[in-house]
């Protein structure tokens, strides 16, 4: 069998990962596993995972890495950092801890700049609790909880991360949402965000569009579809702020 | 840099100050903190004084945050702690458990105000339950009550050695009282004195290179299966149980002929204890016993008492409506000695209302 | 604007150390000007901590015949959280008859907190005093208290006021008050006098430090349950 190749900050004991077929989760932790070898700091990264299906990425890389609560990474990192801020730490999450649970400390952390980064997955609902609405559930989109679709009047609208992430940051933070269909994109987001918080410039946050087609339901295509057609269109790819240069649209 | 205690000699101190001049001495390295009423001073004289000495200070943006900062700080090799009371200690009551969960030295220090909900800001004993037994655990936890401010200073130096020595969460449970009241103390520094201090070291962020002599760290809270978890929690019971002889703190007065045997903890065993010495010079022959660690608890002890004495009575006071009490009859099952109570829920209680309180029961 | 016509009035306030015994001393001195039959307000600018300062022993200072400004439990009630609010008589307190005893709270502010008193950096007769104890530990030590006093803001003396509650000693309140003087003196400020517990009041060798001393009874050990 020739397997794929694979980042060196892989960790191959853990691997085939856990996670679904056609889940979005590996094309996001390859790019990430990817963007850790290219600048070479493995060795100092701390990598948190939230609960959900961003747990299955726990023991994922060679780096050191720790559980958290749901919505509590964010907190966890910015303590680390704290504590020792020559060490690189990653904050993982999905949208129902980034957006929903653990709102107010991504909120805060993002006002204090707080010198990490936040890698944070949206695939429009919970996924390991049995696919609920999360907050960036579509209008309309049917979920456990929303049997008869997404409806905004009563639940209102889907968060929008990076824009709030980035209106509510200050200088030095970068924010960008990326999508596993651009897979080059996504990974230069990453590395930025990573390049960031290397340089100490401030917080760094990237939102990963993503695929679930375990809850969607959906065949390859029809996923393909809702991700490019539906998620893309309701929440707009590219960098928000980025103090390395110029934002690219 | 300057020397954090710079004379030796008494100083005249509120319980909060105590607090964090202990914790500037024990060495601690960075406190996460957010603000609610009676603990305030604690971080407001960390701040005042961490920057004079080269230690860190994060204002979070609520309980649970500061709770986790100190699980992520701790993890990363520095000794951390929190403060807070009340509501606050029910939100750290998450993190908190992750602590126990992950065997994290975390330190926290309570000042117990009025509850449930929001209560009072001003004094209790009504977070013993949530401070001894809190969270989804199993109280895999060491609480110390203080009852003086020399105990405030003298327990949070030996939390940080407890919890870096043993790897169980530990606590400084005071109340709002304790906080506020100004009273003398011996400050000092504890290696001058002679204290090893426990070196703290870290489990994430670890020298070496990956996969060239280090492996890489995965530490996890969460099993797949319910038999992973059962080997975990067993694990930590039996090290709980093994290492609670050497944790274990108590006192105990005018015991040993003692007709009447009155239970007190933190700040309310002042009461007791001048209420025995009241009582005794009254020609009623009672006797004092305090634990020092609700838990682990003196369970032992206090069931050697009981036998020594001969004691036909026992009385359990407390600013509870009986958390203290549950936890006293939890470790002495099977005693047959009735127990009466005076039970004084977010008030004071002076030698006075011990004093009669016995005297209606005997 | 209200005139008051009282041109020998005393306006003072106490500033200093948290819990360097500015309640106490405020509490003496209001105590000292009623004696003379005076007619003097007592008002708790404790701003940090009100519900733990004058409040509990507010009703036996009005006996005493003070007009006392603080809040009350009544007032208190659905304060729940409050650590820190502003009494809206205090802020009018000058405009009391009489002599007006100011009980400054601690806090970053220092002397600033009678920003919040209408008319006191106004007031011809404001005198502020700073109360140092020499057993706090912020101002334990020569340079210590020098730092501290520079960092209130406007100071017009000083109060020597160390002890250590119920374990002073007459050795303790020389040692520590010699080495308070030594500092106002260093910083250009008169010592008013130092205050010294009257259980010591048969003792007159705290002369020697050159300084006016005053006997004080204790009030604040009442104020905590």
């Amino acid at each position: 069998m020739v397997l794929p190749a694979t980042p060196k900050s892989w960790y191959l004991p853990t691997k085939p990962h856990k996670f679904c077929p056609g889940c979005g989760h590996g094309i996001v932790l390859k790019a990430l596993g990817e963007a850790i070898d290219e600048l070479g700091i493995q060795d100092k990264t701390v990598f948190g995972c939230d609960i959900g299906c961003s747990l299955l990425s726990w023991n994922f890389f060679a780096c050191d890495s720790i559980q958290t609560h749901h919505g509590r990474t964010t907190p966890v990192m910015v303590g680390i950092k704290r504590a020792r801020p020559e060490l690189i730490t990653i904050g993982y999450m999905g949208d129902g801890g980034g957006y929903s649970i653990g709102s107010q400390h991504l909120l805060n952390a993002a006002v204090r700049n707080e010198k990490i980064t936040v890698i944070l997955v949206n695939n429009t609902n919970y996924g390991m609790t049995g696919g609920q609405m999360a907050p960036t559930t579509l209008p309309g989109q049917k979920t456990e909880t929303t049997p008869y679709g997404r409806d905004p009047e009563i639940t209102g609208y889907p968060t929008k991360g990076p824009e709030f992430v980035a209106a509510l940051t200050s200088d030095g933070a970068y924010v960008a949402r990326g999508t596993v269909s651009k897979y080059k994109q996504l990974k230069r987001f990453i590395k930025n965000a990573l390049q960031n918080q290397i340089e100490g410039n401030g917080f760094s946050f990237v939102e990963a569009l993503s695929t679930c087609p375990t809850n969607w339901r959906t065949n390859a295509q029809q996923t393909w579809s809702f991700l490019e057609d539906e998620m893309e269109k309701y929440f707009p790819v590219g960098e928000f702020k980025s103090p390395l240069g110029k934002g690219e649209k | 840099m300057q020397k954090v205690i710079e004379k030796a000699g008494k100083a005249f101190l509120t319980g909060n100050e105590a607090a964090a001049w202990a914790a500037l001495a024990a060495g601690a390295e960075i406190m996460f903190g957010y603000p609610i009423t009676p603990q305030n001073e604690i971080m407001h004289y960390w701040t005042r004084l961490a920057p004079k000495y080269g230690r860190g200070f994060l204002q979070t943006e609520d309980e649970i945050s500061a709770g986790f900062t100190v699980c992520g700080a701790v993890q990363a090799g520095k000794k951390a702690f929190t403060a807070t009371a009340g509501p606050g200690n029910t939100l750290m009551q998450e993190p908190f458990s992750m602590a126990e969960a992950m065997r994290l030295p975390l330190v926290a220090i309570i000042q117990q105000r009025g509850g449930p909900s929001s209560g009072t800001v001003i004094y209790s004993q009504q977070e013993v339950t949530l401070t001894t037994f809190g969270g989804n655990g199993e109280g895999h936890r060491i609480v110390y009550s203080t009852a003086s401010h020399q105990e405030i200073y003298d327990y949070v130096i030996k939390a940080f050695n407890t919890a870096w020595k043993y790897r169980f969460p530990t606590f400084v449970l005071g109340d709002g009282y304790q906080a506020k009241m100004r009273e003398p103390l011996v400050m000092y520094d504890p290696e001058e004195k002679g204290m090893e201090m426990v070196k703290p070291y870290p489990l994430v962020g670890l020298e070496g290179k990956i996969g060239e002599g280090r492996e890489p760290q995965h530490l996890c809270n969460i099993y797949s299966m319910e038999e992973e978890l059962y080997e975990v929690v067993m694990k930590f019971a039996a090290e709980y149980e093994a290492i609670a002889p050497e944790v274990v703190e108590y006192e105990e007065k005018n015991c040993d002929d003692a007709e009447i045997l009155i239970l007190a903890h933190g700040v309310v065993s002042r009461a007791a204890d001048d209420a025995v010495k009241a009582l005794r010079a009254q020609g009623i022959k009672a006797g004092y016993f305090r634990p020092i660690t609700l838990r682990p608890f003196p369970g032992r002890q206090l069931r050697e008492v009981i036998a020594k004495s001969g004691a036909k009575k026992m009385l359990i006071a407390e600013s509870a409506y009986g958390q203290f009490d549950r936890l006293v009859k939890q470790e002495i099952y099977g005693e047959t000695i009735p127990i009466y109570n005076l039970f004084m829920p977010g008030v004071g209680i002076i030698d006075y209302d011990i004093v009669n309180k016995v005297k209606s029961i005997l | 604007m209200l005139v008051v016509n009282q041109a020998e009035r005393v306006v003072e306030a106490f500033i200093g150390e948290y819990a360097s015994g500015k309640s106490e001393i405020a509490i003496n001195r209001a105590v000292e000007l009623k004696r003379q039959g005076r007619k003097v307000t007592l008002v708790d600018l404790d701003t940090v901590e009100p519900f733990y300062t004058l409040r509990p022993i507010k009703r036996k200072l009005e006996d005493m015949g003070l007009e006392v400004i603080s809040q009350t439990r009544e007032d208190a009630f659905g304060l729940g959280e409050t650590g820190a609010m502003l009494n809206p008589r205090a802020r009018w307190a000058l405009f009391n008859e009489g002599d007006i005893i100011l009980d400054v709270g601690y806090g970053v502010y220092g002397a600033r907190t009678l920003n919040l008193v209408e008319g006191a950096y106004e007031s011809p007769h404001l005198r502020i005093i700073a109360v140092i104890n020499y057993t706090r530990p912020m101002t334990g030590s020569l340079s210590r208290i020098k730092e501290y006093i520079k960092e209130l803001g406007r100071v017009d003396a000083v109060v020597a006021n160390t002890h250590l509650g119920d374990e002073t000693t007459p050795l303790l309140i020389k040692e520590g008050n010699k080495v308070i003087i030594k500092a106002a003196h260093e910083l250009g400020l008169p010592v008013d006098y130092m205050a010294v517990d009257k259980r010591f009041a048969d003792r007159d060798d705290f002369k020697d430090l050159g300084v006016k001393v005053k006997f004080i009874e204790r009030y604040m050990p009442s104020a905590m349950w």
